[in-house]
């Protein structure tokens, strides 16, 4: 964007041109009023620049990685409303995956890589290999119900998050997991004193996404089936496939956030973990400007929505705004950010004559 | 409507245009894509304001600020895309907004469907108020539309090519109902690119080219030639394309296809450089045959046979593979990805091709759509707008580009020229046979027959999923072609000759 020259001559109409026909802009300019708010609300009131730098920077990595779990998953979610449909059961898959990773990797009677003698480094690469594919298989397997069973995903998801949840509590009931040090180090490594491998996985996982839905077919072909699936498939697109493999890969992408919660906590609340997960994933990727409708969405929107909504809670907490009443917020947020967005494409429209 | 003009920012979309209709008569709006019909009917229709001029109704000047006050004046306008809620019965939909209510608030369904049933009578129409709307053809649909515009009273009607999806015998249906109307004193705009239609229906008519008003006057002083001579603002060809040629190696060959209850025993067989048209009414099943053939409706019973091997495709992906290429019809539905820009919608098929593991190959796609952009003359800014940018016979090209991108060895083209404008349909016919002479085979699926009299080299017509006869040369007229295409056999004398074509 060499914005520099034009923004000299006229940053009035530079703005307008922008915000009625850059999709991601007013997103953008939300998130920077949201940062500035943010920074200020947290004061200068410091005894020297440093220290007011290390509490900003504190606060900055505290939000970034308790939203990078979610963030991840709500990058799948992108792709999956990309196409025109709804996951309902990530949260779910959440404490599937997670579940399946204790029971592989307990380092008490109960772990299957134990018992067959697997221990150290590959206990651990065996565990997120076998969890990853469990995460990507129940994705598939739910992409498989929409796809060759024909049946809406909303249905399926519905359903899926159910037994999910379900079967998991059934049979983690009375588990107590110890992992082994070593595994929680996946998310708690510490690099310069900063707990911040979430948000670098985060951002790798967003940045590899954004390309594939920039530059790859799959990416574009996800595009083309949410716009308009019939053309899709008269243009050679294998609509099914690629439903299958966006299900497939938010399960797996829910099976990397998976791993981070675990290796985070040490442990996880099969009956609360990831509960709502499903609705604040589809609320980063809506205020990102994501269409629910499909056809229209954007990687790096949802990194902005799940952003804004972040600093959001985070302000929230720091007005002292009661509990109760911050879901309202988010609420707020998501039809403030989609209403914008409505007003920024008026101007698109032009008339056919 | 007086001196009329209008802008879109810098853009003069219409200049001066002043244009009248009276009671009982049908005039026509003809014009190409972006003469300015349909903005000088969206301001009659108050969707639109003008920038200056005035509309008089009645002897009363009116001002329109919206469709409402457009409909209150009597003025109907009827779109392409229709109005009309599937799910509801049609004495619902010829009700809908202004719904008939009992005194306690319920909908008063008794007098809705006797209301219906009285405008059906006064059309001479057999149409059961109470049927759904679903299950209507596309005609009906058109005719519902007109009755509900006459139950509001209506005393202009706008119809913005009623005919374009329409089967000829649909269309004699909805003239029927024209004239009908016509009898009632009402005033038709009729908008269409079909001349011939014109020609058949209309007393009065209005010729637009970019933004001006060319010429008016009475369709009896005039022929589909001079109309179009008037569209384009030069000659246009009328005569058939065909011309000998040597053919080349058999490209596909069916034999019994079968898939009920579209289409039963199905065969024929298409040479390289050869160009085959396929045609008949509704429900005559070509499209599906084609959409089974290109693999995207399962797999049918039969044989198929590609280049001598027989074969079986399973889906669309794979025919491309095997190198068949389908442009679809309503293209809108089918073949335009709205979210998507031009340069993404004429490279969507190519993009496995060309792909470097799954990474799209843009500057590969640019190059092939420069170089298809030239020959087919399509008219655009640049290759990241948005596809609506385009026009309708822009858009048909842009799919057409992504087709020949893929480099077919035998292109279905289904209603090529469905809402494309004259200039445009003779592009795309001249690249038809251009792509002959280039060794594809070629399929042409229409519903006018002109048309697949002008570029093919034999037709074979459909009756209700059935071959019904197979006509070349000199024997492929319109009339022949009508004659099989509602079931008939064909005249005594050419029977000989027809059997001989169906036996080889």
């Amino acid at each position: 964007m060499s914005t520099s020259n034009v923004e000299k001559l006229n940053f009035f109409r530079w703005f307008k041109h922008k915000w009625s026909n850059e999709p991601l802009f007013s997103t953008a300019i939300a998130l920077i009023i949201m940062i500035i708010l943010q920074t200020l609300v947290l004061g200068f009131d410091y005894d020297s620049f440093g220290s007011w730098f290390q509490s900003w920077t504190n606060n900055w990595i505290n939000i970034l990685r308790n939203n990078a779990s979610i963030g991840i998953i709500a990058l799948g979610m992108t792709f999956v409303i990309m196409t025109g449909g709804i996951d309902l059961a990530v949260g779910s898959t959440l404490v599937a995956t997670g579940a399946f990773s204790m029971i592989l990797l307990d380092t008490g009677t109960k772990g299957i890589l134990g018992m067959l003698g697997m221990t150290g480094m590959p206990a651990f690469i065996a565990t997120i290999v076998l969890v990853l594919l469990f995460g990507y298989l129940l994705g598939a397997l739910i992409g498989v119900t929409i796809t060759k069973g024909n049946v809406p995903p909303f249905i399926v998801t519905l359903g899926a998050m159910l037994i999910f949840r379900s079967v998991t509590q059934h049979f983690m009931q009375g588990y107590n997991t110890t992992l082994p040090s070593e595994f929680l180090q996946i998310a708690s490594f510490n690099i310069g004193n900063y707990m911040i491998m979430p948000i670098i996985y985060w951002a790798v996982i967003a940045y590899i996404l954004y390309f594939v839905s920039k530059r790859t077919t799959f990416g574009r072909q996800i595009i083309a089936v949410g716009s308009n699936e019939r053309a899709a498939k008269l243009s050679g697109v294998n609509v099914d496939k690629i439903k299958l493999r966006v299900y497939a890969l938010m399960g797996l992408l829910v099976s990397i956030a998976a791993i981070i919660q675990v290796s985070r906590v040490g442990s996880m609340d099969f009956s609360n973990a990831g509960r709502g997960m499903e609705m604040d994933a589809i609320a980063a990727a809506v205020v990102g400007g994501t269409s629910m409708s499909g056809g229209r969405g954007f990687i790096l929107g949802t990194v902005y929505g799940m952003l804004i909504i972040a600093v959001m809670n985070n302000l929230l907490n720091l007005f002292g705004v009661p509990p109760f009443l911050r879901e309202a917020f988010k609420g707020f947020i998501v039809i403030g950010a989609v209403l914008l967005q409505r007003k920024g494409n008026k101007g698109n429209l032009s008339p056919s004559s | 409507m007086n001196h009329i003009n209008k802008a879109f920012g810098r853009n003069e979309v219409l200049r001066d245009v002043s244009f009248s209709i009276k009671g009982g008569e049908i005039c026509a709006l003809l014009g190409e894509n972006g003469a300015g019909k349909s903005t000088l009917m969206n301001i009659l229709g108050g969707v639109l304001k003008q920038d200056s001029g005035s509309i008089v109704i009645n002897y009363h000047e009116v001002n329109f600020q919206s469709p409402a006050d457009s409909q209150k004046q009597g003025i109907a306008f009827i779109h392409q895309e229709l109005n009309l809620i599937n799910d509801l019965p049609i004495y619902e939909n010829m009700f809908l907004g202004r719904e008939l209510k009992t005194k306690s608030g319920a909908l008063d369904l008794e007098k809705m469907q006797k209301e219906t049933a009285r405008m059906f009578q006064k059309m001479k129409l057999e149409l059961n108020p109470t049927t759904m709307v679903h299950d209507l053809d596309a005609s009906y649909k058109q005719i519902v539309e007109i009755c509900k515009a006459m139950m509001a009273n209506a005393s202009i009607i706008i119809m913005d090519e009623p005919t374009t999806s329409l089967t000829e015998q649909e269309i004699e249906r909805v003239f029927t109902m024209m004239r009908t109307m016509k009898e009632h004193e009402v005033g038709i705009i009729f908008i269409s690119h079909k001349l011939n239609e014109v020609m058949e229906i209309c007393d009065r008519f209005v010729v637009l080219r970019d933004g001006n008003l060319v010429t008016d006057g009475n369709i009896s002083d005039v022929s589909t030639h001079d109309l179009a001579r008037y569209m384009v603002g030069y000659d246009v060809r009328t005569e058939s394309l065909r011309r000998e040629k040597k053919l080349g190696e058999e490209v596909l060959r069916v034999e019994g296809l079968t898939s009920e209850p579209f289409f039963k025993d199905i065969d024929f067989s298409i040479h390289a450089g050869e160009i085959v048209g396929f045609t008949g009414l509704l429900g005559d099943g070509r499209s599906e045959l084609f959409q089974t053939i290109f693999g995207a409706e399962g797999i049918p019973e039969g044989k198929l046979c590609l280049n001598g091997d027989k074969v079986t495709i399973r889906s669309t992906t794979q025919a491309i593979e095997k190198g068949i290429a389908y442009l679809p019809r309503n293209r809108k539905e089918n073949a335009i990805i709205k979210d998507m820009n031009i340069i993404e919608n004429a490279s969507i098929v190519t993009w496995p091709i060309f792909a470097n593991r799954g990474i799209i190959y843009a500057e590969k796609h640019k190059e092939v759509f420069e170089s298809h952009r030239r020959t087919l003359r399509i008219k655009m800014g640049e290759l990241t707008d948005s596809i609506n940018s385009l026009s309708g016979g822009n858009q048909q090209k842009v799919v057409l580009a992504k087709w020949l991108a893929a480099n077919p060895q035998l292109l279905i083209l289904d209603n090529p020229t469905q809402g494309v404008d004259v200039g445009a349909k003779e592009d795309i016919y001249d690249i038809i046979l251009k792509l002959a002479d280039e060794k594809i085979a070629i399929v042409v699926l229409s519903s006018e027959a002109h048309e697949i009299i002008r570029v093919c080299d034999r037709a074979l017509v459909m009756y209700h999923g059935v071959i019904q006869g197979e006509l070349s040369g000199q024997d492929m007229t319109e009339h022949q072609i009508m004659t099989l295409a509602t079931g008939g056999k064909l005249l005594e004398e050419e029977e000989g000759h027809f059997n001989e074509h169906i036996e080889c």
